[in-house]
């Protein structure tokens, strides 16, 4: 049997690109290793009556063109205006409420300082201003830097005059802040530890940099410039919403179908051999597995072109984020707003700490007091857990995959206390309300979705695997050096998350 | 009055104003360089502080020093004369350690004991880094270009930088964007595995920033330290007989024969302003001198944030000043000894206490140096860079006796007690830096006749660095180039006309370089129809 393309994984990416392909009426084949497609993005019965709304439970950086392109609306797909509330507790104190609209959240923040309530409102206007930059930034194919002709000069320029129309003074101040520290930066506008710590997080997922590392600024503007909606039941929604999409475009998906092998022949992509032997032909093969695997597991080292081993054994994607799931037989609640109940939550009070969790990376140990990302999707979406009853969705932050000592059954219980009492300091009633849970480790995000590392983006994002050099500058624009194959996923530009910018510019790359 | 002005007056004379002068001496301007201390040189200074003991008080080696320059200005004829440190040794507290020789075979023997890759890899590398710095080199002597302007002039000079790119292959284009973004541990991860060798080669990126070897971006100050191996041959680092201070000293007298007029004990208490235009600088003691330019020798803080009026600078290009990082990170220590201590895990004062040591034993101890740091603390253990000029050029200290000079980090100015509380700290970091190194050494303690110990506050309050930053600044990516100091202000022009910027803290950055110097005074001369 032949198809005109190939896609391995059946991760939000790859279907993505699947049914970006088939819109173009090509018959395309998605073959996922895995019982069911979503990886990551999946939902996951992790307590007998408990599902996820998916591994990676943030959905806000779902980029609309792909909604628009691939007709998502008319499969099921539905959105909600960003989080409105981000909450971040204190043990002491009221917590602040980061409402999505910034005269709302300047009244919340009035309470911690003025200064910053005031700061506030010129701070969002300013990220408001580079918006359209970054945005066309991480929408579209990375620039080439390869000597190859007038073609990239004229690349580089449009969109070195795209910088030039923010102003002179804006564009200097992009080119300034984005090698900076997320804490530096921050620090020049505020003064609030909590509202600084609050604002730093999202970039710090998945990274190995604290809030004190340099480039840690960039990541924070790439993500408060893509956030939008929220997609209403989380990832998992959008998984079902792609699925049927690829359905009614006749992309035939095979679950349980691991592939043990791209075939390469003289520089060309043939197809590939199943874990049981089985050979699919295809002169287009699309890979959304993370680059280490594709190229150094999936490929005949004979096969691989000359130059590539070495700069992709270079990739680093050590992971640094675990999953903690909670069974709750009772509401979330935080005593310092009770009665209220928040579906967005993060616990850390000040950089600082966060620094020091993150300090723990570094020596390979577990973090004493780790930072923690919190949805409550059973809020949103009741179907998610019994009635009465919610399902707690956890990001721990800054957790090693490479555990001096191994993932021993004891260093995962300390894991499991140090987060729960992490959220018993601002939410008591907690770990009695607890039924059930499940702790993901790195590695067993490897074991269990496959990524290199555990890593949730398939690789690090740092300043020097972003852009033209992810995952390496000869495979940045998604076709690779071996004539056929192409990368999908989130190794490529823009990386990682539950964006599908990686399948659907892949998707457009594909030949 | 006309005795009293001035064609340039630079204020400071550090080796960057020294260097400047001399350019525009040798033009012909009619030049006063200005100095606050009793000695010249800034941190490039010797001092006799113990009786026939000369300490290289602050700056100890030099390598960036710009060839053309020394040409340029006949240094080796008033009497600079560079002693090659041709070994660099990191010594281990339960192992030989590790010494990089001057013969490359003897390097590669010793490295294959910790690893046989890394010995073959290592000499690749150097190579690798050398062309790096050929790519580098021609934009030290650049003027920044502004790339924003659409002056003809301006446009010329991004072409020529955009010529310099083009020419690059694919490989050396990833080199260098991956050079300015990682951090010098991951860089080198990507060519060797021996933690102690990784160690060794990681803290050049650490010197002089608040940084640990694992932050993105010191793989450049690892290239910046490199670009002194450019022109010579490998290992191209050297001190200079007489101390670091006969370098400030053979500048000053070449510029002195051009014609150039320098004063000590001569501090600038202000930059006289008129109709946003410089017009001189009063003196602490109330002189008013005139000059068409004001050259600032000093770091930017100092020079706007000190010597200006508030009201001569508007507010934004105030706050962008202030928001330029400074953040001194390191101290040193100064010693007098009695005799020659030994080091237990290589005995002897030979060829490998002939160069510069480094107290680096792994990555993981000087990212653990770096943590104290991050929280307010010196380091409880921290990194070193030792050398023993004595050994090399017995003038500096009584026969048979030896100076050392510790270079520390981390030695954070804003210490969580707050930075005026180092006076009170001084000595338990001193101690703290004494107890490390007698861990390899434990001769040292007895063998102490005298101890100088800096803190970056010392420093701030002797030679007038700003928080104590050896570089006027942090060379993070954000502060250089076009950047440096501040993004509309980088090419050594401030926003109060005829006053200049000359030193560190303007492209191309710190250390003995004197290129920021060279660069200014080759601005201010084509300026000079202007003006």
């Amino acid at each position: 049997m032949s198809y005109d393309l190939i896609i391995i994984g059946a991760g939000h990416n790859g279907l993505t690109a699947a049914a970006a392909q088939a819109a173009r009426r090509r018959k395309v084949l998605v073959l996922e290793a895995r019982a069911e497609p979503g990886g990551l993005a999946a939902g996951l019965e992790f307590h007998p009556g408990f599902r996820t709304s998916g591994v990676l439970h943030d959905s806000s950086g779902l980029r609309s063109s792909v909604i628009t392109s691939l007709g998502l609306e008319s499969h099921g797909l539905r959105r909600r205006p960003i989080s409105t509330s981000v909450f971040a507790p204190q043990a002491e104190g009221p917590g602040l409420l980061l409402h999505g609209e910034p005269s709302r959240a300047a009244e919340e923040i009035a309470v911690h300082s003025t200064v910053d309530a005031e700061r506030y409102g010129r701070f969002c206007e300013f990220q408001k201003k580079i918006g359209p930059y970054l945005r066309n930034l991480l929408n579209t194919a990375p620039p080439d830097i390869s000597p190859r002709g007038f073609g990239q000069f004229w690349d580089l320029f449009r969109r070195g005059m795209g910088l030039r129309r923010l102003g002179r003074e804006d564009m200097f101040e992009c080119l300034r802040i984005g090698p900076l520290s997320v804490s530096d930066w921050l620090g020049e506008w505020f003064e609030s530890d909590l509202l600084k710590a609050n604002l730093a997080a999202p970039a710090l997922l998945g990274t190995w940099a604290g809030p004190r590392s340099a480039g840690t600024a960039a990541l924070l503007l790439m993500h408060q410039s893509v956030a939008e909606n929220e997609v209403i039941g989380g990832p998992a929604a959008l998984v079902r919403a792609l699925n049927a999409a690829c359905e009614a475009r006749g992309v035939e998906l095979r679950c349980g179908a691991r592939v043990a092998r791209i075939l390469v022949d003289a520089s060309k992509v043939k197809g590939v051999e199943l874990a049981d032997g089985q050979v699919i032909d295809s002169t287009r093969v699309a890979s959304a597995v993370d680059p280490r695997q594709t190229f150094l597991d999936l490929i005949d080292p004979r096969e691989l072109p000359l130059g590539l081993a070495e700069p992709i054994s270079n990739w680093r994607c050590r992971g640094t984020t675990a999953k903690i799931h909670l069974a709750l037989d009772g509401p979330l609640e935080f005593s310092s707003r009770p009665g209220q109940s928040f579906d967005a939550v993060r616990i850390g009070e000040d950089l600082t700490g966060i620094e020091r969790a993150f300090d723990a990376v570094k020596y390979r140990r577990l973090p004493e007091a780790p930072h923690l990302d919190i949805r409550v999707p059973s809020l949103l979406d009741p179907g998610l857990a019994p009635d009465g009853m919610q399902v707690v969705s956890i990001q721990v932050h800054f957790v090693p995959y490479d555990l001096d000592g191994g993932w021993t059954d004891d260093r995962r219980a300390d894991l499991i206390e140090s987060s729960l009492a992490q959220l018993s300091k601002v939410a008591p009633s907690c770990r009695d309300r607890i039924v059930g849970h499940q702790l993901l480790t790195p590695v067993d995000l490897e074991r269990d979705f496959g990524t290199s590392g555990g890593h949730i983006h398939h690789g690090e994002q740092a300043l020097d695997q972003l852009l033209s050099l992810r995952p390496q500058a000869r495979c940045a624009r998604y076709a690779t050096p071996i004539s056929g194959l192409y990368l999908c996923g989130s190794g490529s530009h823009p990386g990682g998350g539950i964006s599908s910018a990686p399948g659907m510019l892949a998707a457009q790359a594909i030949r | 009055m006309s005795d009293r002005s001035y064609d340039s007056i630079v204020i400071g004379g550090g080796h960057n104003g020294l260097v400047c002068a001399a350019y525009l001496a040798r033009a012909g301007q009619k030049v006063l360089v200005l100095e606050r201390r009793h000695v010249l040189g800034g941190a490039a200074v010797t001092e006799e502080l113990y009786p026939g003991f000369k300490y290289s008080v602050c700056s100890y080696v030099v390598s960036l020093l710009r060839p053309e320059i020394i040409r340029d200005l006949q240094l080796p004829k008033y009497g600079l004369e560079i002693l090659p440190l041709e070994c660099s040794f990191t010594p281990e507290l339960d192992g030989p350690g590790l010494v990089r020789w001057p013969d490359a075979d003897k390097t590669r023997r010793e490295i294959a004991r910790l690893s046989k890759r890394d010995s073959e890899v290592y000499p690749l590398f150097g190579r690798e880094m050398a062309k790096v710095g050929r790519m580098v080199k021609p934009i030290l002597e650049m003027v920044p270009p502004d790339p924003t302007s659409l002056n003809p002039a301006n446009l010329m000079e991004m072409l020529k930088l955009g010529r310099l790119f083009g020419r690059l292959s694919e490989e050396e284009r990833i080199l260098q964007a991956k050079m300015f973004t990682m951090s010098a541990i991951d860089f080198l991860d990507e060519w060797f595995e021996s933690d102690l060798l990784k160690a060794t080669m990681g803290v050049s990126g650490i010197i002089g920033t608040f940084q640990g070897v694992r932050s993105p971006g010191t793989a450049y100050v690892l290239m910046h330290h490199y670009m002194g191996e450019i022109d010579g041959a490998f290992r191209a680092w050297g001190i200079s007989k007489g101390g670091t201070g006969m370098i400030s000293q053979a500048i000053a007298e070449s510029a002195k024969n051009l014609g150039a007029e320098i004063r000590t004990e001569a501090g600038v208490a202000q930059i006289m302003v008129r109709a946003g235009r410089a017009k001189g600088v009063v003196l602490e003691d109330g002189t008013e001198l005139t000059a068409r330019h004001v050259i600032s020798g000093v770091d930017p803080h100092r020079t706007f944030l000190g010597l200006c009026e508030a009201g001569d600078l508007d507010a934004e290009f105030l706050a962008s000043i202030k928001k330029f990082k400074m953040r001194g990170s390191s101290g040193k220590v100064n010693l007098a000894l009695d005799r020659f201590p030994e080091f237990t895990c290589r005995p002897g004062d030979g060829m490998h206490v002939r160069g510069d040591l480094a107290i680096a034993p792994s990555v993981d101890y000087l990212e653990r140096a770096f943590d104290d740091a991050k929280y307010g603390d010196f380091s409880r253990r921290p990194f070193m860079n030792v050398v023993i000029p004595s050994l090399l050029d017995p003038s500096v200290a009584p026969p048979g006796k030896h100076v050392m000079s510790i270079f520390v980090q981390y030695a954070p100015y804003a210490i969580k007690e707050g930075p005026e509380a180092w006076p009170e700290r001084r000595e338990a970091f001193g101690d703290a830096v004494i107890e490390t190194l007698a861990e390899y050494c434990p001769d040292l303690e007895s063998s102490i006749l005298h101890r100088q110990v800096l803190s970056p506050w010392d420093i701030e309050q002797q030679m007038g660095l700003t928080e104590g930053n050896i570089f006027h600044g942090e060379l993070s990516l954000e502060q250089l180039f076009f950047m440096r100091p501040t993004p509309l202000w980088a090419r050594y022009q401030t926003p109060i006309r005829g006053l200049w910027m000359c030193a560190s803290g303007t492209h191309p950055g710190g250390g003995i370089m004197g290129a920021s110097g060279a660069n200014a005074a080759r601005r201010i001369l084509k300026s000079r129809v202007r003006a």
